[in-house]
């Protein structure tokens, strides 16, 4: 009887669908050759599958290294390397982000296994903004693309560390632990060791966060095509309104922060400050970014710690850039 | 979606990165230096898919189903497949305009000697555009010189030499144009090489700052390049 009732059901599987899918897109390639000639389809297409390609290999350094934390580090060691009090860890951990070279897709999926593997949310997150903004990498692109002012690159150091610092603060005093949702992890049959257990992490994070990083790949690429050059240059003159859309513009630009330092030495119209706030901005709040961390820590944590990361980073920006630039 | 959907659309993921980037595809997208990121990258993608597939046993962990949001993974696949979308061109370049920043140094750049059994000085669209904002232009004067770029219009009538610029990816894209002062006949995106002479730069049709402009005396359409960026 069970299996009568299975088959009459008849759920469509996934692999099915996956294979229509996959025929409907070969079908679109000969049977629509004309179809994606437009000119704004086209530089669509181009901009978003080069927000993907770009921050692929990103994101798969940042599932190795999470998978890593996750299955081949002891609980043990964290709890030795970081101070016990979170109001000290967050500094410790916010400095750490100097050794992560990489871009902002490599520190979401990081920080959710270190939160896994019982760091202090608040340590966890200081390192998840610290370490796209202040690595190495992303220090000697803003100093190459700023040549006539080497400040430029003091000033993005201390802004987007006194960031990652203030927010792990702020969360150690107002965060509650239930806006957290770290992904829960089935884990794998008995008898599987560790080789296997990475694995089944790599494959489920690549999975999860590829999807995420999609999503912000969409949001980016449309943006982009919609918000012309020209409404920005109108602006320029206007020092509080010009940090502002430019702290606005680096949200909705989604640009990788190893390369966010030619894109701001290129808005030449604006003044350093505002381009400061594009520069502390958008490490640590973009679509792409804040898709990824709703996919990793969950919804009700992103709509809060996104909105409140873009007031502390403006505000630190406009501070740091008043006082060093 | 189970386990070997989610195993599939990997192997497909990484399938394409791979193609696009062993080929000459990727160029369209990102910085030529960042292959080496993308071959590994497409390379593992495909390893942990095609791992996952062999390793799964059919109904064997229906019970967790993975998460919807990984059904995109098939945008950029499909993307890829479908529209193959190339390098950006004019239509992108009339968006990403800017003005060019004058050089800060007191002594004008120099354009140094003629290319080698020529008689005119090829020169990036850039360091053409940068050389005219200079106050002293007169390391230009009486030169011939050569640029390499794609056609644009211009707003109320001709043409820009055009070439896109990026530092990472085509989401930083920047254009940088110079006018063509004087009759050319072609078509928006259309690769050419202009040899010419300096002419003074032309106020902008409706911002009015200072574009750089170059009178052409000859216009030769040219295949594209392998990288449509670099300049």
């Amino acid at each position: 009887m069970r299996s009568e009732v299975q088959v009459t059901r008849s759920r469509v599987r996934p692999t099915d669908v996956l294979v229509v899918l996959l025929l409907a897109v070969v079908a679109a390639r000969f049977l629509l050759p004309g179809a994606f000639d437009g000119p704004a389809l086209r530089a669509w297409s181009t901009v978003f599958v080069a927000v993907c390609l770009q921050a692929l290999p990103f994101l798969v350094l940042g599932v190795l290294l999470s998978a890593a934390i996750g299955t081949l580090v002891p609980p043990s060691f964290f709890a030795r390397a970081l101070p016990g009090r979170p109001a000290l860890a967050v500094p410790v951990a916010g400095a750490a982000g100097l050794v992560l070279p990489g871009c902002e897709c490599a520190s979401v999926p990081v920080a959710g296994s270190l939160v896994r593997r019982g760091v202090a949310p608040a340590a966890a997150l200081a390192f998840l903004l610290s370490a796209p903004a202040i690595n190495p990498v992303v220090l000697v692109a803003t100093a190459v693309a700023f040549p006539d002012d080497p400040e430029m690159v003091a000033a993005r150091f201390v802004a987007s560390l006194a960031v990652a610092v203030v927010m792990g603060w702020l969360w150690t005093a107002f965060g509650r632990g239930e806006w957290l949702r770290p992904p829960v992890r089935h884990e794998h049959a008995a008898g599987t060791g560790r080789a296997a257990a990475f694995l089944g992490a790599v494959q489920h994070d690549l999975v999860h966060a590829g999807g995420f990083l999609v999503v912000g790949g969409l949001t980016a690429a449309t943006l982009q095509v919609v918000v012309p050059r020209a409404w920005l240059d109108a602006v320029a003159d206007e020092p509080v309104l010009a940090l502002l859309v430019l702290a606005a513009l680096a949200v909705v630009l989604a640009i990788c922060s190893e390369a966010d330092a030619f894109v701001a030495a290129g808005l030449t119209s604006f003044s350093l400050s505002a381009r400061l706030a594009f520069l502390v901005v958008g490490p640590a709040v973009d679509v792409k970014l804040v898709a990824l961390q709703a996919g990793t820590f969950g919804t009700r944590f992103a709509v809060r710690f996104a909105p409140a990361t873009f007031v502390v980073a403006v505000a630190a920006a406009a501070l740091v850039g008043w006082w060093l630039l | 979606m189970n386990r070997l959907t989610q195993h599939l659309l990997l192997v497909l993921l990484g399938g394409v990165v791979l193609r696009v980037s062993l080929g000459q595809g990727y160029l369209a997208y990102v910085q030529a230096g960042f292959r080496p990121l993308l071959v590994a990258a497409g390379a593992v993608v495909l390893a942990v898919g095609l791992v996952g597939v062999l390793r799964t046993r059919p109904g064997a962990d229906d019970a967790h189903p993975g998460p919807r949001v990984a059904w995109l993974l098939l945008a950029p696949v499909a993307v890829l497949l479908v529209v193959a979308p190339g390098p950006l061109g004019a239509w992108t370049a009339e968006r990403q305009a800017a003005p060019v920043a004058a050089p800060r140094s007191g002594t004008p750049l120099g354009i140094g000697a003629d290319d080698p059994g020529e008689s005119h000085r090829t020169l990036t669209l850039s360091g053409y555009a940068v050389r005219t904002q200079q106050s002293d232009t007169s390391p230009l004067a009486g030169r011939d010189i050569r640029l390499v770029g794609f056609l644009s219009p211009r707003e109320g009538g001709g043409w820009y030499l055009t070439r896109i610029r990026i530092a990472c990816c085509a989401a930083d894209a920047s254009a940088v144009r110079v006018v063509l002062d004087g009759e050319v006949a072609g078509r928006a995106d259309q690769w050419v090489e202009v040899v010419g002479r300096y002419a003074p730069s032309l106020p902008h049709p409706t911002e009015g700052y200072p574009e750089p402009a170059i009178t052409p005396d000859a216009v030769r359409p040219v295949p594209a390049p392998a990288d449509g960026y670099e300049d």
